[in-house]
Parts: structure tokens; C-alpha cells; sequence
């Protein structure tokens, strides 16, 4: 295939743009369109969602919970809903997704985080030198959850650089944000296409076909202004993204003008669409993953963000546990979930996407005085998908006793037992990435992989 | 850099009154702008048109040709003189007429509420009137300086229904502009707005919060790791980065900052959650204080030490940590002149920040004037670091100011958003991009206004210029006002209709005011192409068309996008 970028560009212009862009084979070994689809799909819960709320044992460790979470945050056990076959509940704003549960589509991974080495109290405490820099920091940590360097800079992302061994000749970037631009996307080759939840993204006054005198001329001077190569490197990558963004923009525009049939899952139950931001973002993501032949994907990374959660204050209701903003943010991300999962079954890919959700940190354990919980450490997550090995939890729920061995505090902020390489592990390696890769996307992988450590076996 | 006695700061201030009344644009009035100044007509040699855009788009939001030619004349040591005098921009009206209690909208339904809730609840007051001052007042570097603190020390109005509080704060940033840093990190600390957002009112010594007291250290004042005082990291024997503060540090400095709330007005009960007066100051709830002993930083307070005491006490810690210096010098370095300054560069402000010649510490005053004339500033470029791409704000202001246009702000309001910056609601008080934001594709360098190049916002940038350029003719509906008693937008075509009869010499003009002389051969030519196929048989039209264009092409392209 020897096609420019401007060559697709203009070939997506016509009526022939999606069988254009359908022949986009890719070079990489992930990108062969003869393998199986993938796609990942990842939800940032910005701010650092309590997870400790999200699913709550119901056996005999339910009593160390409610004292410990105290009454300024315990939900109440009957308030939560049972995930059939074990001892754990969802938080009830969450009760969307137990039917996933109950088909085997969704997973919860246990106080899973930041690692740099296997951590208890003992070993956290002595050997500052083996704690992750910039422990409960929103941004230090951010900044690991998506660039995965425990103790080094982070300067690029995991999903950037997945998107790096992808790389062919692309139109539009398989590697897709509908959440603004995050590090998790910046590859050290690639460049990520960054959508708007909704709308199109036409260029004003821009017509490459254009016969009008005064246009080409004024499209000619654009082109001699966009030159910023004799500038220092901040203008001249600056233009570039100019010039790669005008590009995917106006191949992508077509696209996202489009219809699809995926629309009709995301309504509620009187048949209104759903009007969340966290809805409209996963609509888009169904959208294009249903146009995933006319884009020429043969797998797709998309980046959601959903929040915030950094819920210091007012987490719960001063009067009601399971009301509150942490409830109102659960509500609308289960059932922007359950409905994306829907659209998913009805394209039939839902055992070639997985959903997984991602935040910057777990918060503490004890409640503070108003109804809201401070910054801590490791948390649990969800993953969403048709093609998990049955509805299972994974890793451990803490010994919650402060100043306890997994406590790095005095008051509950617990020592992840499951290192972030190992949760998001399974997750790429079913995406496809070769195992001669995960040194790349996973800069750390080899502290993870092996000696009893390695991938959460989400998919058997 | 030797600071100014007040006696020649008075003078200038004086000179300046005089020398710029004729380019006063002030809001609501047509500013008469002078006919632009060619390069030769520059009488001071040693600052020549292009470096005066230069500091223009250092130190204001845009160059004008009236800016400029004042700028050449008086120099930049005399000119900042004259910015540190003034104080025209500001919100006192905005707080007066707008602080009641938030009950009075939520007593209001449908499109009474929204109405309410647009004038009394919402950003949106401020953000016009930030805009409009930004557009046309005259104290351009106050005004620059508050929009870096603002991002710096940042608030958002997510769940706080209170725009005369907003307000307060944003006017708090601009009169402590040039003061000290330890009076902003005070007032700030006590500032009701910011203690509702980031959860310091109602924190309690039985169960205190964290919030504020983490983001005090990390975002305000130290950041998270050790610092030299040239911004570069210090390591420890390993080579890692060292914590600038503990986890025990954020609990102990909670613990001091317990026991405020927000003063509520008259009649309240002292927890009501819908009467709080957000432009006061917060006040002591006694019985939520813990005057138990704290210590942090290497300090402790004694027990029973009073509430005040205890808050100047964590000011105090923080406002002499050795990385305020350097951490708050970058900050400002990063906001006003570069993305990436040289460590030199920065020790030579932080030096300042720590003694500004006179054993004064945080001088603001100081630290401005030494960023801003510094050599890394003022003289040569380094090509391989120079540049800073031109935050949303900044394009959409500097766009407006090189047109020429008066403005309610309103437009500017519908327009940020689009462009991944709603101005006065920052996602989080992590502001609308961090500071160590890669350059992507140019790592290590960073390029902290990048995180909102995203595909749909570059193409936002893009069509803003294009809509206000070449469809940018007065009578655009987007510049009409959005209610009978605004303003709206009014761009001023005639000075360029006037400058664009002769196209070289309005393409002088646009490579002066927007590119600082920067545009290459191979550019002017094409604008040439571009300009001449113009045309029209009425000779006006045609300028102005030839005009829009030629703003197009440039504003458009990575040499004005991108600051250097």
C-alpha cells in the first residue's frame, strides 16, 4: 500500500472513502486484519473513586468494613447488591451491571494499584526506596496509571505505546480519545485522534477540492504557513499535530456524521437517551467501533474519562449512605456500561472488546467528618467483557485492621496486593499485545511476569 | 537589575498616563487607535518593533500597534514600571451587585432559574468580564499575571453557586499581583470560595480534611518533590527524587487548618448550606478547632496556640520551604515567557523570589520583573527550547486585540469551551493542564498548553481565527449581543481597510503585529497569491478582504500559535 496521508485524505473526501480506507491494511503484527477484532476500552474515573465503596464483602468481614468505613460512609449490607456465588456486593447505584455478572461479562479485580515491588506494612515502612513515587498525589499518580513508570518519569503512555507497534500508514489513528488528550495516549512515534463526546469536527472555510481562484490561493498560503520545520522543536511539533489533526479530522468527519444502530441501546427505561457525559462518550466509542471496516481498524484503543471523583466532601448523603455523589456518579457510569455492553452484543464483538476502568488511586478506608474520604492507594476495578472465563473476582480483599499489614497508614490506605502491570496485563495481552512487546508498552513488566507474578487470568 | 525608587516609578506612571490616554481602551469606548508605527520609524534602537512584540506576548494578552509603538518608545524597564502602577481591571461591581444568598435562586423555577442562576450562580459574569478587560484595558501585565496565578492557585465553580464569590477570588489575584507571595498564600488560604472548593470550611479537628491541605503544598507552594533552587530535581544517593513533604505532613497541617467556615448572611444559622457569603473571608468555628500540638515541616505549632497563629504557622512553613523559590519562578516562567526554560533561567528569578535585593522574599514585583527581563527574555532565543504554545485564552485574546475589537467578553464565553478551556472552570484544581505535560513527540521538553491540542480542538483553534478573519465582518451573529442590555463584539475593520490599500505594506504589518518579523520568503509570497486573487470593485471591500486574509493565514499558522 503506498498511499499518502494526502492521497487518503483526498480518496475519504469521495464516495469511495470507506472502501479507501477499508483497504488500510496494517504492517504491524497487531494490526493484521486477518486476526480476530480487538478493542479495549478504557474509563479513567478521574479524581480517584472510592473503590472500598464499590464492592463491599458480605460474610464475616462485612463487620470490619462497616466499623472501619464508620458511619460516615458504610453502606448498609442490605443495601447492596449480592454478586450471586460469592461473598461480595455492588454498590447499589451499580445494579446495572449485575445482569453482566450474572452472564459471565463482568469482572472485579481486588486491591489492585501502583506498585514498584511487592509491598506489606513492614517493607513499605523500612524501604522508602521501593514505594512508588508520589504515593495519593492526583497527578503523580495519573501519571503512573497511565505511563506505568512507578519511579521514573512518566513521559508517554501504555496505550501510546501500544499504539507505536500498530503503526502502518493510517488514516485515522486506531488509538482514540473521547476524553481529551491524557498521557495514557502520547505513543513516542504515533499520534492519538482526540474527538469531542459529540458533534463533528469540520474544518471552516477548508475545501482541498476547491476550483474558486481566491480559495486555492488562500489554501496555498495555509500550506506554506503550516512550515514551521526551520522552528525550534515546541512550533515545529506543534505544527505537525496542526496538520495530522486537519488530516484525521477530515477523514473521521464522515464517519462521525453517521447514524448507527448502536444509538438505540443507549436510552433508559422510558426510551430517553441517556444525557450523561460518561453515556455520550461511550455512544461515540459504539459508534466507531461499529464503523470500525470503514475506519479500516482492525483493532481499536479508546480512552474514556468519567468524573470527578475526588469526593473529600458530601461522598454519601448526610442523611442517606447510598445517596450522594459518589452514588450519582456510580448511577450514570453503570448505566453508560450496561448499555455500551448491549451495543456491544448486538454488533456481536461483545467477546472482542473489553471495558476496564481505571482512577488515579483508591481513598482511605475511614470516613472523614464530611461524609467524604481522603486520598489513599490501591482500590478495586471493574472489567467488562463477552469474552471473560465466567464471572470471577480476582486478588484479595485487605485485612482491613489499621496500622495492620497492609495498611500504610493509620487509617486505611491499603498496600495494593496486585500491581497495576498485572490488572492491565490480562487486559492487552487479550487486545493482542505479543509478549515480545509487554517490555515496551509495560516498562516495569519484568518485576511482574513470572516468580508466581504475572497477568490477572481474566480470560482463563 | 536594579529596582526603580518610587519617586521615578511615580514618574512614569505619570508619563504613561499621559503618553497612552490616546490608546486608552477602555470598555464601552471606541479606542481611537493610532496609525500603525513602521519598523524605521523606531526611535530607540535598542528595542526594536519585533522585540517589543516579543514582550507583548510575554507580558500582555497581544500586541496593537498602539501597544508596540509605546513599548519602543519607553523600553521595557520603563514600560513594566508604568504596568506595575496601574489598576483598572476588576470584578467590584460584579461582587456588589451580585452577592445574595443562593436560596433566592433556588426559590425560583424554569426559565426564571436559569435566568437567576445565569446572573447570581455561574462563571459565566466573570469570564465576560475577564475577557473584556483583557481585550481593552490598559493594565495588561496585572492582568497577565493574575490569569498565571489563577492557574497556579486555581479554583472552579463546580458546586459552588456563588459568581459574586468568584468574583472575590479573582479580584483577590489581581490586587495581590504585585505584592507578596506570602500575603496571596494567606489570603487565598482564608479566601471562602477556595474553602468551600477545596474543602477547608468545615474540616474538623474530630476528623480533619485533607484536601486543601495536600494541594497548599503540592500545587501552591512546594510541589511534591525536593527541588534545587534551579527547578531541577534533587536526588537522593539512588538517583531518586526526594518527597518535598510526608504523608504525616498533609495530616498534621490538616489537623492546623481545622475549625473555619464561611461567614453566612444575616439571619443564617451559622450550617446553612444556601445562605453563605462567599465574598468574606472565612471565620472561626471554635469548637471544630484542634489546639492540640501539630508539627510539620520541620515545624511545630504548641498546643493551645491560637487559630490564627496556627494558619500563619502552615503560610509560614510553606512560604519559606526552599522550593517555593524555585517552584513558584518556574510556574510563572512557564505561564509568561517559556515551556522550558533553562535551570540558569530559573535560579536567577527563584534567587530573586528569595531576596529581591532589599531582604524581601516573594516579592512578586520583583520576580515579575527579573522573568521579564531576564536575558533568557529578552535576548537571543535558544531555538532548541524557545517557544510556548498560546493557551486557548491567550489565542482567542491575542486574535481579538491584533483585529481590534471591543467586547462585552460574551463571544469569548462561547468559544473557550470548544477549545478545551472554559475559563473559570477548570476540570480540577489541577487546572486545565499540568506543568510537566510532554511535548508529544518531543519528549523530555515539555509543552504544558499541549494536553488541549486535541484533534477537535485544533481544529477549534483554527476555525476561531477563520471566523473572525475572513468571516469576521461586523455584521457576524455571533458578534451581536446575546441580550438587550449586552454589548457585544465590534471588530474594527476600518484601520485595516485603511492599512490593507497597499499590500505589501499590510503584510508588513501583519508580520510585525502577529509573527514579530517571522514570516519567511516562501510565506510572503504565498500571501501574496492569496492577497492578490482578492479582488473587488469596491476598493474597500477588497482591503478588508485582503486584510482578513492575510490575519488568517498568519493567526493560523504554528508561528502565532506558538509564542517565542
Amino acid at each position: 500500500m503506498t498511499l499518502s496521508r494526502r492521497d487518503i485524505v483526498r480518496l475519504a473526501a469521495g464516495s469511495g472513502a470507506a472502501a479507501a480506507l477499508a483497504q488500510l491494511g496494517r504492517s504491524a503484527s497487531m494490526a493484521q486484519t486477518r486476526a480476530p477484532y480487538r478493542a479495549m476500552v478504557g474509563v479513567f474515573l478521574f479524581g480517584g473513586a472510592d473503590g472500598w465503596n464499590m464492592i463491599v464483602p458480605t460474610d464475616d468481614r462485612y463487620a470490619g468494613y462497616a466499623a472501619g468505613r464508620g458511619p460516615q460512609l458504610a453502606l448498609a449490607r442490605e443495601a447492596l447488591k449480592p454478586l450471586a456465588g460469592t461473598p461480595f456486593g455492588l454498590h447499589p447505584s451499580l445494579a446495572p451491571l449485575r445482569p453482566l455478572w450474572d452472564k459471565g461479562s463482568l469482572n472485579v479485580v481486588l486491591n489492585t494499584g501502583v506498585l514498584f515491588q511487592p509491598l506489606d506494612r513492614r517493607l513499605y515502612l523500612s524501604r522508602p526506596d521501593l514505594r512508588p513515587l508520589h504515593l495519593m498525589s492526583h497527578s503523580g499518580q495519573q501519571h503512573v496509571w497511565q505511563g506505568l513508570q512507578a519511579r521514573a518519569m512518566n513521559v508517554d503512555g501504555f496505550m501510546g505505546r501500544i499504539n507505536d507497534r500498530m503503526d502502518g500508514a493510517p488514516a485515522i489513528s486506531p488509538l482514540i480519545s473521547v476524553a481529551g488528550s491524557s498521557l495514557a495516549l502520547l505513543g513516542q512515534r504515533s499520534s492519538p485522534l482526540v474527538l469531542p463526546p459529540t458533534g463533528s469536527i469540520a474544518r471552516h472555510g477548508y475545501d482541498a477540492s476547491s476550483r474558486d481562484a481566491v480559495v486555492v490561493a488562500r489554501q496555498a498560503g495555509l500550506t506554506a504557513f503550516a512550515d514551521a520545520d526551520s522552528q525550534g522543536p515546541v512550533t515545529r511539533l506543534t505544527g505537525l499535530g496542526f496538520s495530522r489533526a486537519y488530516d484525521q479530522a477530515f477523514a473521521a468527519n464522515a464517519i462521525l456524521t453517521r447514524t448507527a444502530t448502536v444509538d438505540a441501546y443507549f436510552k433508559d427505561a422510558k426510551g430517553v437517551m441517556l444525557n450523561t457525559d460518561i453515556a455520550a462518550q461511550l455512544l461515540r466509542i459504539a459508534r466507531l467501533i461499529e464503523a470500525r471496516s470503514a475506519l479500516g481498524h482492525a483493532r481499536q484503543i479508546f480512552f474514556a474519562g468519567h468524573g470527578s471523583y475526588d469526593t473529600h466532601a458530601g461522598q454519601v448523603d448526610e442523611t442517606d449512605n447510598t445517596a450522594g455523589r459518589q452514588a450519582n456518579l456510580y448511577a450514570a457510569l453503570a448505566a453508560a456500561l450496561a448499555a455500551f455492553q448491549k451495543a456491544m452484543e448486538a454488533l456481536g464483538v461483545a467477546a472482542d472488546v473489553t471495558t476496564f476502568t481505571l482512577s488515579d488511586f483508591g481513598r482511605v478506608y475511614r470516613g472523614n467528618a464530611q461524609a467524604g474520604s481522603d486520598h489513599a492507594w490501591g482500590s478495586n476495578h471493574l472489567v467488562i467483557g463477552g469474552g471473560l472465563a465466567g464471572a470471577r473476582i480476582h486478588g484479595r480483599y485487605p485485612d482491613t485492621t489499621f496500622r495492620g499489614p497492609e495498611d500504610s497508614s493509620d487509617d486505611g490506605r491499603w498496600i495494593p496486593s496486585i500491581a497495576l502491570e498485572e490488572y492491565l496485563g490480562g487486559v492487552v495481552q487479550r487486545f493482542g499485545v505479543p509478549a515480545a512487546d509487554m517490555p515496551y508498552v509495560f516498562p516495569n513488566w519484568a518485576s511482574w511476569n513470572g516468580g508466581g507474578r504475572g497477568p490477572v487470568p481474566l480470560f482463563g | 537589575m536594579a529596582s526603580p525608587s518610587p519617586s521615578i516609578l511615580a514618574a512614569s506612571a505619570l508619563a504613561c498616563a499621559a503618553a497612552c490616554a490616546g490608546a486608552a481602551a477602555l470598555t464601552g469606548a471606541n479606542p481611537p487607535e493610532p496609525r500603525f508605527m513602521a519598523p524605521e520609524a523606531v526611535t530607540v534602537a535598542a528595542f526594536s518593533a519585533p522585540d517589543a512584540v516579543r514582550l507583548a506576548k510575554q507580558a500582555t494578552f497581544g500586541p496593537t500597534p498602539a501597544l508596540i509603538a509605546h513599548m519602543s518608545q519607553v523600553g521595557p524597564a520603563a514600560w513594566l514600571d508604568e504596568q506595575f502602577a496601574l489598576a483598572e481591571s476588576g470584578y467590584q461591581d460584579i461582587i456588589a451587585d451580585r452577592n445574595i444568598p443562593q436560596s433566592y435562586c433556588r426559590s425560583k423555577s424554569g426559565s426564571e432559574a436559569a435566568s437567576c442562576k445565569a446572573t447570581y450562580w455561574q462563571s459565566t459574569p466573570v469570564a465576560m468580564r475577564f475577557y473584556a478587560d483583557a481585550v481593552m484595558r490598559n493594565d495588561q501585565l496585572r492582568q497577565r499575571v493574575a490569569l498565571a496565578l489563577a492557574e497556579l492557585l486555581v479554583v472552579a465553580n463546580q458546586d459552588i453557586d456563588s459568581t459574586a464569590g468568584l468574583a472575590t477570588y479573582h479580584q483577590l489575584l489581581l490586587d495581590n499581583a504585585f505584592g507578596n507571595y506570602r500575603d496571596l498564600l494567606k489570603a487565598v488560604t482564608l479566601n471562602a470560595y477556595m474553602g468551600d472548593y477545596l474543602d477547608m470550611a468545615g474540616s474538623t479537628k474530630a476528623s480533619p480534611n485533607e484536601n486543601y491541605a495536600r494541594e497548599l503544598m503540592q500545587l501552591f507552594s512546594i510541589g511534591e518533590d525536593m527541588l534545587n533552587l534551579d527547578g531541577s530535581l534533587k536526588l537522593d544517593v539512588q538517583g531518586a527524587p526526594i518527597p518535598a513533604y510526608t504523608g504525616s505532613d498533609v495530616h498534621e497541617v490538616a489537623r492546623a487548618l481545622t475549625g473555619w467556615t464561611c461567614v453566612r448572611f444575616p439571619g443564617a444559622s451559622p450550617k446553612d448550606k444556601s445562605r453563605i457569603d462567599y465574598t468574606q473571608r472565612m471565620i472561626r468555628s471554635a469548637s471544630d478547632y484542634d489546639a492540640d500540638a501539630k508539627s510539620f515541616l520541620g515545624v511545630t505549632v504548641p498546643a493551645q496556640a491560637s487559630q490564627s497563629a496556627s494558619v500563619d504557622a502552615v503560610v509560614d512553613a510553606v512560604f519559606n520551604h526552599p522550593n517555593v523559590a524555585p517552584y513558584v519562578s518556574k510556574s510563572l516562567i512557564q505561564q509568561l515567557v517559556v515551556s522550558n526554560p533553562t535551570p540558569a533561567y530559573v535560579e536567577r528569578v527563584a534567587r530573586v523570589f528569595a531576596d529581591n535585593g532589599q531582604g524581601v522574599r516573594g516579592s512578586m514585583r520583583s520576580v515579575v520583573r527579573a522573568i521579564l527581563l531576564d536575558p533568557e527574555a529578552r535576548g537571543d532565543r535558544l531555538a532548541a527550547i524557545e517557544g510556548k504554545v498560546k493557551e486557548p485564552v491567550l489565542l482567542a485574546v491575542a486574535l481579538a486585540r491584533a483585529i481590534g475589537m471591543t467586547t462585552d467578553g460574551y463571544v469569548f464565553t462561547t468559544r473557550d469551551g470548544v477549545m478545551g478551556q472554559p475559563l473559570w472552570s477548570a476540570p480540577s484544581v489541577f487546572n486545565f493542564y499540568p506543568p510537566d505535560y510532554p511535548l508529544p513527540l518531543g519528549a523530555p521538553l515539555v509543552s504544558p498548553p499541549s494536553k488541549l491540542l486535541t484533534t477537535a480542538a485544533d481544529v477549534g483553534r483554527h476555525n476561531l481565527v477563520y471566523d473572525w478573519t475572513v468571516e469576521g465582518d461586523a455584521d457576524r451573529k455571533e458578534f451581536k449581543p446575546h441580550t438587550q442590555s449586552a454589548t457585544g463584539t465590534k471588530p474594527l475593520w476600518a484601520d485595516w481597510e485603511a492599512a490593507a490599500a497597499d499590500v505589501e505594506g499590510l503584510m508588513d504589518r501583519v508580520n510585525l503585529l502577529l509573527l514579530g518579523n517571522g514570516m519567511s520568503a516562501t510565506q510572503r509570497s504565498a500571501m501574496r497569491g492569496a492577497l492578490t486573487a482578492i479582488v473587488n470593485k469596491n476598493a474597500t471591500t477588497q482591503a478588508r478582504q485582503r486584510a482578513q486574509t492575510a490575519l488568517y493565514l498568519a493567526a493560523s499558522s504554528p508561528l502565532f500559535q506558538v509564542d517565542r
